[in-house]
């Protein structure tokens, strides 16, 4: 069994209720916004149970004949909610959203709101250090390459921007020159058209280069220096590629 | 026809109708099995002026129809009588309950302990409310047969009255010397009350209905809820 670790009361009090009613027959509901492991719950607590999206509506009637215990994934993606018979069976639902909520408070004995990740900041930085731990393995990198708090967390479209930004992330942080070189040749293979496409491109290095000089050295006058270009040279490219 | 031999005071202690007879003091002479139970949600002293405020005007006796309301009592009548300074009585017509038109589904209801389902029902409200809850339950109530889904959707419901309510009381007892009769069999009664300072009252409609097609009782007041559900073995 998969665990699933959350230290939100909300939801502990939700698998609490799961655990009460195990072994009876009652239909519960998740409710959440997408990516936030709704399925993962539902998995985490019937191991057994057989699953099915409500996308497949003729699979999810013809399963509810045969099974009495049964996780339905998607359910607002059913169109027949309101003609289901879940009486005597243990169902288990999840839904990104409530869809119409006479139905759902009809139909379903428990009905669960999980919480979004940006309500369990906890969750979300356990969730974060498996991604990267999957990342580190993914990508070969080793462990000092970076520092965790410098990641940034985006959770718009929770644990799915989550993990994009951890990887894209982490594969930025680690590439080598080659790895630079193929990343502009493929982005200038597709975007090289015009007539004025040297000084167009130029930005691609140049901007990053002063940018991170001006980090490292502080000043305009130290970073000219350390380039070796004229101060006025180097202002004049500020102000070129609107660096503040 | 002489009737004076005969001893009726057995017929009237099993009467279900609360009888109780006084004194000119308010003393209590003589109550029925019925009216003991009664005394359990009313005063001697609360009963007693009833019944001087309904006395007929002089010796006999006079029904009053009216809408009296004890706990889980309801009357729709009473009459009291006196034939002399003496003794005075008070009898109480108990207000029919109303029969579920669908007869109880024995197929769907599956061997339950109500505890499981109760405390379920409180995590459920525990993510979404954060009032602090006080649980008295009986822990040796037997399992009994109940619909799980149809009295979960109830409970459900019952709770989110409270959401906003502080100092929740929640008491699951069984009811002693109290029965209902379901399909023609005497059934025990258990009784879930929930009290606190105040409820939310838009969903009592729905409420009822859930809980009568169920066979629970429902009685809605102000402050409280209580769900009278039979003990189905």
């Amino acid at each position: 069994m998969e665990p699933f670790f959350t230290s939100s009361k909300q939801v502990q009090n939700i698998i609490k209720g799961f655990n009460l009613t195990k072994t009876l027959f009652v239909s519960s509901i998740i409710i959440g916004e997408a990516n936030i492991g709704k399925k993962s719950l539902a998995r985490y607590l019937f191991p057994d149970a057989p699953l099915v999206s409500g996308e497949d509506q003729k699979e999810v009637e013809k399963l509810l004949r045969e099974v009495d215990e049964l996780i339905i994934t998607d359910f607002e993606k059913l169109s027949n909610q309101e003609s289901l018979n879940l009486d005597n069976k243990r169902i288990i639902a999840t839904a990104n959203y409530m869809g119409n909520q006479q139905t759902i408070d009809k139909i379903f004995a428990f009905i669960y709101t999980l919480p979004s990740l940006k309500e369990r900041p906890d969750d979300t930085n356990y969730i974060r250090d498996m991604f990267i731990k999957e990342a580190e393995s993914t990508l070969m990198l080793k462990e000092n390459d970076f520092s965790v708090s410098d990641i940034p967390i985006n959770l718009s479209d929770n644990s799915k921007t989550l993990k994009k930004t951890i990887y894209t992330y982490l594969m930025k942080h680690s590439m080598d020159d080659k790895d630079i070189q193929e990343a502009i040749y493929n982005y200038i293979l597709q975007n090289l058209s015009g007539n004025n496409e040297y000084k167009e491109h130029l930005g691609l290095y140049e901007k990053p280069l002063i940018e991170a000089g001006l980090k490292k050295y502080g000043s305009q006058l130290q970073l000219s220096q350390v380039l070796g270009i004229n101060r006025n040279t180097l202002r004049k490219k500020i102000h070129e590629h609107r660096i503040d | 026809m002489n009737t004076e031999s005969i001893d009726f005071q057995s017929f009237l202690d099993w009467d279900n109708s609360p009888f109780i007879l006084f004194n000119n003091q308010s003393k209590i002479l003589y109550l029925n099995n019925s009216a003991e139970l009664l005394f359990g949600y009313a005063s001697k002293k609360e009963l007693y002026d009833l019944a001087l405020a309904y006395a007929p005007p002089s010796f006999g006796h006079k029904t009053t129809t009216l809408s009296l309301n004890y706990d889980s009592f309801t009357f729709y009548a009473i009459t009291v009588g006196y034939e002399d300074e003496e003794q005075i009585s008070i009898r109480f017509y108990n207000t029919p309950r109303i029969k579920p038109a669908k007869p109880i589904e024995k197929n769907k209801l599956v061997n339950t302990n109500i505890n499981l389902l109760l405390e379920a029902n409180i995590a459920l409200f525990k993510t979404k409310n954060t009032n602090t809850l006080q649980l008295l339950a009986d822990h040796d109530l037997p399992s009994f047969k109940i619909d799980q889904n149809g009295f979960s959707k109830l409970l459900r419901k019952t709770l989110d009255a409270f959401r906003s309510s502080d100092s929740i009381r929640i008491t699951l007892k069984l009811l002693v010397g109290e029965h209902v009769i379901i399909s023609g069999e005497k059934k025990a009664i258990v009784q879930l009350a929930i009290e606190a300072n105040g409820r939310y009252n838009d969903t009592d409609e729905e409420i009822s209905s859930l809980a009568m097609q169920s066979h629970i009782s429902s009685l809605l007041k102000e402050n409280t809820i209580k769900l009278e559900i039979p003990l189905i073995q």
